[in-house]
């Protein structure tokens, strides 16, 4: 994952004063907490909490964020998924609320009996005065906060970048967030609730989208595509088309710049190419040293040898030469040579060495000797026949080879005319098949009331088995009436033999069939797209509807290709319509904020957009800026200045603009205590807003 | 607990020294009982139509549904799609997708119509 929690423990939670303000951006993706003043939040995890069963003591437990994988196999996971304390943007479990900040407070490193200073805690546009105040009451009663302030992570991020000059303080500010996109316009520094939109849609309606779609291409991988592998697949590789519909046409049309476009399992392949070459310059190394020592060994007097190589670290010449083949045996290998040579290699070396005693003569060895020798002939032939046998391999393999690609190229001629071969040799063999089945099951029918040697089950004998009976009776029968003496003569039991045969022949025969079946029949399926295979409709199978695949394992099985997903996802957030919610994209609410703030100002409206301000998690995707840009355009009267300009950090820009307000002299004054939530009730807490200059 | 599963503290303690009411006091029987309000409730019980309709709230401010002519994608591929299948209501680009379209079974068609949240829901 490209953004990484953080949940060390502080330590440093008694050098704060209690007059310094804990600040949360409490965001449906992240939470963030940390000191006021600082440009860091201390802790940030994941807002979800989980809670499995310990497999070993049965209790129920909670656990927080998102955490090592591998450490929940003690705990059974399957009735609890992870659960969000938010729905859409708003708090409503505070339960799940509870534990959350219940956590966030332990790993900041507090003690003592409660927590002891300002909350400064982020919410969403306009929330629900209920969810407002259970959140108040969660922090008064049961942490024991002092004062409380609410704010809206949007405009804490456009002050913060107001700071640092960025946006004007006229302006407005887009923020697709997780679950929502807003649009809230800025006047004088303050955010104008009024004239403020927002669409329920957001980064997890395009990761689901991108889920669902990938799964249903890739059914087989459906269960790989968890919501967090897909996160950093749309993080990695997801970006804004400046045209929906050009980009289309590139791809449909089949371009090279679709294929460039198109991501390929590129990055499994390029992990894989470093660590090749990685091993090939190390193995090179390691040879380029040894041919050193060994042209050194040959410099060095004879003398001096033994102390030479004893600096060396090798005992004899030998152990040197036998090192050096060996390295440059493993770096053909790793280039990715052919294997044969080493075979060959071994081969000779094994016969002159292995085997010293096989060309001796009987005579001339003891009776030991002699056992050795048996042993030896014993593995050479094994060794042979072993070779023979790989050999024999290789050239099926390359036999097999040479098949394909000439029906490739056959294909690749005239792909109509190879699909009508493939599919009436398809149509042949299905019958052939067939035929073989009807005779199996039904010539016992069509022959039962013929002699067939007084079997009485003569439906279920297959031709094979006739056979057998036919040739007992016959040579029962030609031996003459009289008495029985079928095993007198040795040539009477060949009649097994004969009979045997024919049982091999009989079933090897479908197989065969059956196996080139298979071939072709999986050989249309991958290029035919509108092959059925037929079911075969044998009565002992009749809940099966999928014939098994026999189809070998090629490597496109592990990739998955991303074309048109990489921009047709986060098109939802302009054409929010693509989902089934019908509202108005991103571009559209910037016209319906600026319609709802009705100033009929013209020269508010100017500054207004040419000062736009991305901030929120989704602002990340390249293009947004242009295709933004372009679709304002749309909307706004011909010349009228547009800038849009994207926060410093999008992520972070929220948590570190709450940071500066909190750290201010006069936020006390903004916040209000526990005294004032239970004396002023809920009129006035529903009228609470923060001023955000101070 | 486990070794490994306590040195990465992955559990939350129950008892927190700063917490004036601990979680198994507040909810003893572990999971509370209350039935805690969805998103629809709350706005419900917040009678915003008793309110002042130009002041800003929660519902005020959601964006009315889009202008735009509502743009036609390929269920499958994702290319535009001028053309309906009136039997499964999917919407295809060309032939070969067509064909697709009518080959697949009726679980993916619904999946598909689902990522429009035009699927046929049986409640």
């Amino acid at each position: 994952m490209p953004f990484i929690s953080k949940i060390e423990r502080q330590t440093d939670y008694n050098r704060f004063p209690s007059s310094t303000p804990i600040v949360i951006d409490n965001g449906a993706s992240y939470f963030r907490i940390g000191w006021a003043g600082e440009t860091e939040p201390r802790v940030i995890f994941r807002n979800i909490i989980q809670r499995p069963r310990h497999k070993s003591t049965g209790e129920t437990v909670t656990v927080v964020g998102d955490h090592d994988t591998a450490l929940l196999r003690y705990f059974d996971c399957t009735r609890s998924g992870p659960r969000s304390a938010f729905d859409g943007n708003v708090v409503f479990q505070f339960e799940i609320m509870e534990y959350i900040l219940d956590f966030a407070f332990d790993r900041l490193g507090a003690n003592g009996a409660r927590i002891d200073h300002p909350i400064l805690i982020t919410e969403c546009v306009c929330n629900p005065v209920q969810s407002r105040g259970k959140m108040a009451e969660l922090l008064f009663e049961t942490y024991g906060v002092p004062s409380v302030a609410f704010g809206v992570d949007a405009a804490f991020s456009y002050k913060y970048n107001q700071l640092r000059g960025i946006c004007d303080k006229d302006g407005l500010a887009i923020c697709p967030g997780f679950t929502t996109t807003h649009v809230i316009p800025f006047v004088d520094g303050e955010p104008v609730y009024k004239g403020s939109s927002r669409t329920n849609i957001g980064g997890y309606h395009v990761t689901d989208n991108l889920k669902q779609l990938l799964s249903l291409k890739y059914p087989h991988h459906m269960a790989r595509f968890t919501w967090e592998k897909i996160e950093d697949l749309k993080m990695e590789h997801c970006y804004i088309a400046p045209d929906y519909a050009l980009e289309a046409r590139l791809f449909q049309i089949g371009s090279k710049e679709a294929e460039d476009k198109t991501r390929q399992g590129q990055r499994l392949r390029e992990m894989a190419e470093a660590k090749r070459s990685s091993r090939v310059n190390e193995l090179e190394n390691q040879l380029h040293g040894l041919e050193f020592l060994l042209q050194q060994l040959g410099q060095v007097q004879e003398e001096e040898t033994p102390s030479f190589l004893s600096k060396t670290g090798y005992v004899s010449k030998q152990e040197i030469e036998s090192t050096l083949t060996k390295v440059s045996q493993s770096l053909r290998k790793a280039k990715g040579e052919a294997k044969v040579e080493q075979a060959d290699n071994e081969e000779k070396a094994d016969s002159s060495d292995k085997y010293p005693l096989i060309n001796v003569p009987d005579n001339m060895l003891t009776s030991e000797q002699l056992k050795e020798k048996k042993r030896q002939i014993f593995l050479k032939t094994t060794t042979e026949g072993r070779q023979r046998a790989k050999q024999k391999r290789v050239e099926e393999e390359l036999e097999r080879e040479r098949k394909t690609r000439e029906d490739e190229e056959q294909r690749l001629e005239n792909p109509e005319l190879y699909l009508e071969q493939m599919r009436t040799k398809y149509k042949e063999l299905c019958e052939k098949v067939e035929q073989r089945k009807r005779l199996k099951t039904n010539g016992g029918h069509a022959n039962g009331n013929s002699s067939s040697g007084g079997v009485g089950r003569g439906e279920r004998l297959n031709a094979a088995q006739r056979e057998r009976m036919r040739l007992l009776t016959t040579a029962a029968f030609d031996r003459g009436k009289g008495e029985d003496n079928f095993g007198a003569k040795d040539e009477d039991w060949q009649l097994y033999k004969l009979m045997s045969k024919d049982n091999d022949d009989d079933d090897d025969g479908p197989d065969e069939i059956e196996a080139e079946l298979a071939r072709v029949c999986s050989r249309l399926q991958e290029i035919d797209p509108a092959f059925v295979p037929k079911p075969e409709s044998t009565p002992s199978q009749p809940t099966t509807a999928e014939i098994p695949r026999v189809r070998p394992v090629t490597k496109e099985d592990f990739q998955v290709v991303l074309g048109v997903e990489r921009f047709r996802c986060p098109e939802i957030l302009f054409h929010p319509i693509l989902v089934g919610i019908d509202q108005a994209g991103v571009d559209e609410m910037v016209g319906v904020s600026i319609r709802r703030l009705s100033t009929k100002n013209e020269a508010l409206e100017d500054r207004l957009t040419s000062s736009i301000f991305m901030t929120g998690g989704c602002s990340l995707f390249p293009g947004i800026n242009e295709r933004l840009e372009a679709g304002i355009r749309m909307l706004r009267p011909c010349g009228s200045p547009i800038k849009v300009e994207r926060a410093s950090d999008p992520v972070l820009d929220a948590w570190r603009g709450a940071s500066v307000y909190a750290a201010n002299l006069q936020f006390q004054q903004q916040a209000f205590s526990r005294a004032d939530f239970y004396e002023k009730g809920e009129d006035w807490l529903r009228q609470y807003q923060l001023r955000y200059t101070l | 607990m486990e070794a490994e599963v306590i040195k990465a503290e992955l559990v939350l303690p129950t008892h927190m020294s700063f917490k004036r009411v601990q979680t198994y006091e507040k909810y003893p029987k572990g999971q509370s009982k209350v039935r805690w309000k969805q998103l629809k409730q709350i706005i419900q019980a917040e009678n915003y139509q008793n309110y002042d309709p130009d002041e800003p709230n929660y519902v005020n401010i959601e964006s009315p549904p889009s202008m735009q002519p509502c743009k036609r994608i390929c269920d499958i591929t994702g290319f535009e799609a001028p053309y309906q299948d009136p039997r499964t209501n999917l919407r295809y680009a060309n032939a070969d997708v067509f064909k697709l379209v009518r080959s697949l079974p009726n679980e993916y068609v619904q999946r598909y119509l689902a990522l429009r949240k035009a699927a046929v829901v049986l409640r």
